[in-house]
């Protein structure tokens, strides 16, 4: 036992402390530092700092854009995790059809966009949104759309950023979904077309229960993911127009490493992190519930 | 006796020699040295795009390579202050004169010793300041801002000229939207505070209180700038674009997109260099307008600064000299077009074009900003609530009222230090 | 018959179609980073290059003497920079992870559950609120602007353990038992043993690990401020942020970041999705 015991420790230990220093360290300064005044002027003199126990919270709910950052957060989750799970659904069943020939080429194909990196994709993406030369208004011209300032209105440019988005993620979820749909129990699916269920009916009443829990996993998941977003808003809309594609990791990036208000900064991360808490623990009851966990 | 006395003489001479050759040596040893580690220059946009142009002139006359890095103007804040907290700041480097106060505060720059440095310059052009008082830039460039203007479109409208008051600038834009309903009169990118500050500078309005700790943005006449600078987009008279929106404005206006262009001094070269797109005849610099007639306008005046903690200070001085000397800064002006700060400058044909007499007039009559580290936040914020009323979201009353609660909430920390007497 | 054929033909239609849909940002990327300067803001928008040039590429990634002074993007260098971050940060990324999931799954030692309940919760606490304060330890410490701020973030490879746990279960105990009869060392059975079993598990692994590290934008953007250190996709947003105007230029260097990722992704994609599949992992 103490020889296992001795390699176990030998294998376990330098990644734990990695873990404890990048991770548990500054989890628990960051609660520390969102009880402060930490800011540009502390950076320039220690004495400045003040404790200012829970006057951080309070600035940042009488902050309008905070309130405005949560609202494009949750605004890109709604739609977006819909618009996410639907797109990977769809795709998912589409490849597991019988009548689909070379499934591999166009798995690989359809889940490229998912490996691709974030900052060159979006470059790409706003040039494709652009309002007079973009692909995407061309196309719509063709069906006598008319153009759509994708980026520069207000009300198009979260729909505009989440059709990024879903094309860049989808494919994880396809493949999360084409396993579930391959569990799917045959003889079930047999005995209802033997019965003469409708495509539909099948599709209803044995498929979407026997993935259900999978779906809605991927939708919590995605859901965390969707309230983690930064990297499109950062490249290209720089928050805007309007503030209105600020969310809250946009805002807390800002506020922390732009002005280095980083009592403040912290102070959003906190809330950042009880919402992801809020959304894991009801994962976990659905796990629970659904006996997978 | 005397034999001896040369001996020993020549005995001390040779030893002096020696010591002299010894020390030589040392100092060639440790010049080579200096020479493979370059100086570290950094500078936004342009600057830092061109600066490597005037290195070689430099590295010839003093040995001393030099590496330039580019910052963009939209993640400069940042990476500098990032580059302050890890301690890997630049020997030098250049910032807008709005954040020297700031980074004076945190102990990032050397103070300015050097009195030659701030010697010969352009009258209204003053060395920007920490928070004591005393000199830690040395300024590099100022860019009034001017407006350019198309002869040809403003022709056909029928002014020779754009006029110099408000009411009747922008009569000249509802004449030219009258006449290219599809177009515009004037680009003013919404998320720029340039025009909005040049219209609130014209009217001289003070745009904080109390020893610059509190906002005054409620002051009539800011309140008059904004609705004048509403009025512009509540009339179509320009696009309510962003600068990711307009991805080509210069191509924009070679097509017409608009006629009237607020901007610096880089404008003139980069028309100059796209001269096929736009013929120089078609178009002209002008002063802004101001409420009864042309008046202060800030312009973003670029300086240079050293590093507090640079390894070679005296390395980094002479390339401060070097670039603020009127020959570079001339040679800034051929390959950028930022204006020269120092007077000298200005003497030469070069700078007596008529493209810039625009600028030569307005620099001569400059607002003076707050040197306080909050200005460049202040002005980001004040330029989104403005956006927001541009929009239709808020009202212009409550918009003044937001801006004041946010300003004041911005300027808190530093209230406290006033008030405790820490601060100046 | 005939209903079926039709059905196949427009199930198979459909996916062509998705796929198609999906890859035209992609080619027309590829499309517009050979167009000449200037092509694709041009009103109406050209579809294919008039001409197929090499400039946007050469601008991007050539040292350009100009006037008697060098121009140069930095592209090339970063993209070596992002070479060397992702390897160095999927190897010691592996060498720290693996023995620890073994560990976890097959040998027995004090408080292993409690630690294990620990790191499923630490899974709940997003990575960003440890952002600042690491930025300011990491500044005490020196480590801000070097490659060891940017690496040491990524090796807390929580979820690696347990992904390399999740397939060391199934290793049969019999085997390391009849091992540790034989009078083998621990780390003889490791090696020798577990390794070899474990071997397309660690490929998944460091692919997961190299396309992280190659694609990691956040962290780097804040801890690396000169730009010599800067791995590509700093590189890449720092230019897109101020030359918007140059679609070309821009299409060109998402071209350059990208390809390396998609020329490791298609050989390799099978690990890479079965290991999906396989663990518990985010991606």
């Amino acid at each position: 036992m103490t020889r296992q015991e001795r390699t176990a420790w030998g294998f376990v230990l330098p990644v734990l402390a990695i873990i404890l220093f990048v991770f548990a360290l500054p989890t628990v300064l960051a609660l520390a530092l969102s009880v402060t005044d930490y800011s540009i002027y502390a950076l320039a003199d220690w004495g400045a700092l003040r404790f200012v126990g829970l006057g951080n919270f309070t600035d940042l709910l009488t902050t309008p854009l905070f309130w405005r950052a949560l609202g494009n957060t949750a605004l890109f989750a709604l739609l977006g995790v819909p618009m996410a799970i639907g797109t990977s659904l769809a795709a998912a069943l589409l490849l597991h059809d019988a009548s689909v020939r070379w499934k591999p080429l166009w798995r690989v194909l359809l889940f490229a966009p998912y490996v691709t990196s974030v900052v060159a994709t979006a470059v790409v993406w706003r040039f494709l949104l652009n309002t007079r030369f973009g692909l995407l208004n061309r196309a719509l011209g063709w069906i006598g759309v008319p153009p759509v300032d994708w980026l520069g209105d207000p009300h198009a440019s979260i729909p505009a950023i989440l059709l990024f988005v879903t094309w860049k993620i989808f494919g994880y979820n396809m493949i999360v979904f084409t396993a579930a749909l391959a569990a799917v129990p045959h003889d079930l699916m047999e005995a209802a077309r033997l019965d003469g269920a409708s495509r539909w009916t099948r599709f209803r009443h044995v498929t979407l229960p026997a993935i259900g829990p999978t779906l809605l996993l991927a939708a919590v998941m995605s859901v965390a993911g969707f309230l983690q977003i930064f990297a499109e808003p950062y490249v290209m809309t720089l928050g805007g127009p309007a503030q209105s594609t600020t969310t809250v990791l946009y805002f807390m990036f800002d506020e922390g490493f732009k002005w280095w208000n980083l009592g403040q900064a912290s102070a959003v991360a906190f809330i950042l992190f009880l919402m992801i808490l809020a959304l894991t623990l009801v994962q976990a009851r659905i796990g629970r519930r659904y006996e997978w966990l | 006796m005397t034999g001896g006395g040369k001996l020993a003489g020549a005995a001390a001479w040779s030893r002096r020699s020696v010591v002299a050759a010894l020390s030589m040596a040392a100092a060639g040893g440790c010049a080579v040295q200096n020479m493979r580690d370059p100086i570290s220059l950094w500078a936004m946009s342009y600057e830092g795009d061109y600066s490597p142009m005037l290195m070689p002139a430099f590295t010839r006359a003093t040995g001393l390579p030099v590496e330039v890095q580019t910052l963009p103007w939209t993640a400069a804040h940042e990476k500098l202050l990032t580059a302050r907290a890890g301690d890997s700041l630049p020997d030098v480097f250049m910032l807008p004169d709005g954040w020297v106060g700031e980074f004076a505060l945190i102990g990032a720059l050397a103070p300015v010793t050097d009195s030659a440095l701030l010697t010969g310059l352009f009258p209204g052009v003053s060395a920007a300041t920490g928070p004591n008082g005393q000199p830690y830039a040395v300024p590099w460039s100022v860019a009034p801002q001017v407006q350019y203007y198309r002869r040809d479109l403003l022709e056909r409208a029928g002014y020779a000229a754009p006029p110099e008051d408000w009411d009747s600038w922008r009569r000249m834009g509802q004449r030219l939207k009258a006449r290219a309903p599809d177009d515009y009169a004037f680009l003013m990118l919404l998320n720029w505070w340039d025009t909005l500050f040049t219209f609130a500078g014209q009217t001289g309005a003070r745009p904080l209180r109390e020893r610059d700790t509190r906002g005054n943005f409620r002051d009539p006449r800011f309140r008059d700038a904004l609705a004048f600078y509403v009025s512009l987009f509540r009339e179509r008279l320009a696009p309510p674009a962003l600068s990711t929106e307009v991805q080509d404005p210069v191509a924009a206006f070679a097509q017409g997109y608009f006629a009237v262009y607020p901007y610096g001094p880089t404008l003139t070269l980069d028309l100059h260099r796209r001269a096929a797109e736009l013929p120089p005849a078609l178009w002209s610099t002008a002063r802004m307008p101001g409420p009864e007639g042309p008046g202060q306008v800030s312009g973003i005046a670029a300086s240079l600064c050293v590093s507090a903690r640079s390894r070679r200070p005296a390395a980094a001085w002479a390339l401060v000299r070097h670039l603020t000397s009127p020959a570079s800064e001339l040679t800034y002006q051929r390959l950028i077009g930022t204006l020269p700060a120092r007077a000298a400058a200005w003497d030469t044909p070069q700078l007596r074009q008529p493209a810039l007499a625009a600028f030569a007039e307005q620099m001569r009559d400059p607002t003076r900003e707050p040197m306080i580290v909050e200005w460049e936040r202040i002005r980001i914020e004040v330029q989104l609530i403005a956006e927001r009323v541009v929009r239709g979201q808020l009202g212009i009353d409550a918009a003044l009222v937001a801006m004041d609660d946010r300003v004041d909430r911005l300027l808190a920390k530093r209230r406290a230090l006033v008030e405790t007497g820490q601060l100046a | 018959m005939t209903r079926r054929r039709w059905r196949a033909i427009a199930v198979n239609a459909a996916v062509v179609a998705a796929t198609l849909l999906t890859a035209a940002p992609l080619v027309w990327m590829v499309l517009v980073s050979f167009m000449p300067r200037g092509e694709s803001s041009r009103f109406p928008p050209r579809l294919w290059p008039s001409r197929w040039s090499w400039e946007n590429y050469h601008e991007l990634l050539a040292r350009r003497l100009i006037d008697g002074a060098w121009f140069d993007y930095r592209i090339v260098p970063a993209l070596w920079n992002s070479l060397a971050v992702a390897a160095l940060s999927t190897l010691l990324g592996l060498l720290l992870t693996v023995p620890a999931g073994y560990a976890f799954a097959k040998l027995r030692f004090r408080g292993r559950e409690r630690l294990l309940q620990l790191l499923v919760a630490a899974l709940v606490v997003p990575g960003q609120v440890a952002m600042l304060p690491l930025f300011l330890i990491f500044k005490e410490l020196g480590l801000v602007n070097s490659y060891a701020g940017v690496i040491l973030p990524s090796l807390a490879g929580i979820f690696a353990i347990l992904f390399v746990r999740q397939a060391a279960l199934s290793i049969p105990d019999e085997m390391l038992d009849a091992a540790r009869l034989d009078g083998a060392s621990e780390r003889r059975i490791f090696v020798q043993i577990v390794l070899p079993l474990l071997a397309p598990i660690t490929v998944t692994l460091a692919l997961f690990m190299f396309l992280g590290s190659w694609n990691d934008f956040l962290w780097p953007l804040i801890v690396l401020a000169d730009q010599h250190l800067y791995t590509l996709p700093v590189a890449v947003a720092a230019i897109s942020r101020e030359h918007a105007a140059d679609g070309e230029l821009m299409m060109a260097a998402a071209v350059v970041t990208t390809l390396p990722v998609l020329i490791l992704f298609v050989p390799l994609q099978r690990y890479y999705i079965s290991g999906l599949l396989g663990g518990s992992v985010k991606g």
